[in-house]
């Protein structure tokens, strides 16, 4: 009977694996532990006994994916400033190997290039802004018991600035991208070339890992509205 | 009334000392002579809740038993904001207290 109430709120946690394996050892623990100390002769009744007074896997798998929710959209705030600052310094690399090398733009493209420079800039102090912004405004709330109406608006505002930040790193990355290109245009390849495109891979690597962990926040959100009910 | 006090309920219930969650839901029961008798599976995200706020700090440790069991504590930062819920906890109750002593002796307010 321990087995099957295992299961279920293994089934139940699946959203998060690692919390899953957890909770499930320090659950089988208690129960165990409860059975061992019920003085009922017949085991199956200790076991039933035990399960009934730990209550529904549904409910309490409820209260873990809020929990694990809040846990979550903490690290995707820590995340979104790692690698805003991980573009940064992909950035400034590049820009410094572009004066070891003595590579400036040509001047058919020098226009073109402080245009695209502009918003490259702006577009990286935006996200690093609204990142920051995030990060804080999600940092100084503890997690709730529930997801209240309340909890999920802060939730709301603050995937918004997350997104904000995230299509501004991308527009960042862009901006980098048509400036090597621009940079690179008639460049004979050679192996000094790999700097500035690796630091260009590093970057879109990085929005690409923004998006996807807002995308995983997303579906936790959803996932967890679903389970909510039963907590309530 | 119980759902918005866990809490500090849980963090009393460790304040004497390291536990794992069967060991707090029975000691919440022994001290509150089995008025706090909650579903038991309802703790386990409290612990860990707090657990994430820096109030508590688990550990895995096998038990006698061989099972691998979590033992929670009280850090520094649980171990303040503790004293301070039962500063506010104290304030609160002698002044529901007073209240209620007004109430009994049927004085009525001027």
């Amino acid at each position: 009977m321990i087995s099957q109430y295992l299961g279920r709120l293994a089934h139940e946690l699946d959203f998060d694996p690692s919390l899953s394996c957890q909770v499930v050892q320090e659950v089988e623990d208690h129960l165990r532990e409860t059975v061992e100390r019920d003085p009922a002769a017949d085991r199956l009744e200790a076991e039933r006994r035990a399960v009934a007074k730990f209550g529904d896997p549904r409910v309490i798998a409820a209260q873990f994916a809020v929990v694990s929710l809040a846990a979550l959209a903490r690290r995707v705030a820590f995340v979104a400033v790692l690698l805003i600052g991980a573009v940064f310094i992909a950035m400034k690399a590049r820009v410094a190997w572009y004066g070891v090398m003595q590579w400036p733009l040509a001047e058919e493209t020098r226009v073109l290039g402080e245009i695209v420079l502009t918003i490259d800039r702006w577009a990286f102090w935006l996200a690093l802004l609204t990142g920051a912004l995030g990060w804080i405004y999600i940092g100084i709330r503890r997690a709730p018991t529930a997801l209240t109406r309340e909890y999920r608006a802060k939730l709301r505002r603050f995937s918004l600035l997350c997104s904000a930040a995230a299509a501004a790193l991308i527009v960042c990355v862009a901006a980098d991208g048509l400036l090597t290109l621009l940079r690179l245009i008639g460049a004979q390849w050679s192996v000094a070339l790999v700097v500035p495109l690796f630091s260009v891979a590093i970057e879109i690597m990085c929005a690409g890992v923004l998006v996807s962990y807002l995308r995983a926040m997303a579906g936790r959100t959803t996932r967890t509205a679903c389970l909510a009910p039963a907590a309530s | 009334m119980l759902k918005g006090h866990l809490d500090m309920i849980v963090l009393a219930a460790l304040a004497p000392g390291p536990a794992h969650g069967y060991a707090v839901i029975e000691e919440l029961k022994r001290r509150s002579a089995g008025a706090f008798d909650l579903p038991e599976g309802t703790i386990y995200p409290v612990l860990h809740r707090l657990e994430q706020a820096g109030l508590l700090a688990g550990r895995w440790v096998t038990a006698d038993s061989g099972r691998r069991r979590r033992i929670y504590e009280l850090t520094r930062r649980g171990e303040h904001a503790l004293a301070e819920r039962r500063a506010v906890w104290e304030q609160f109750s002698d002044a529901i207290g007073s209240l209620f002593r007004g109430s009994r002796t049927g004085k009525r307010p001027a």
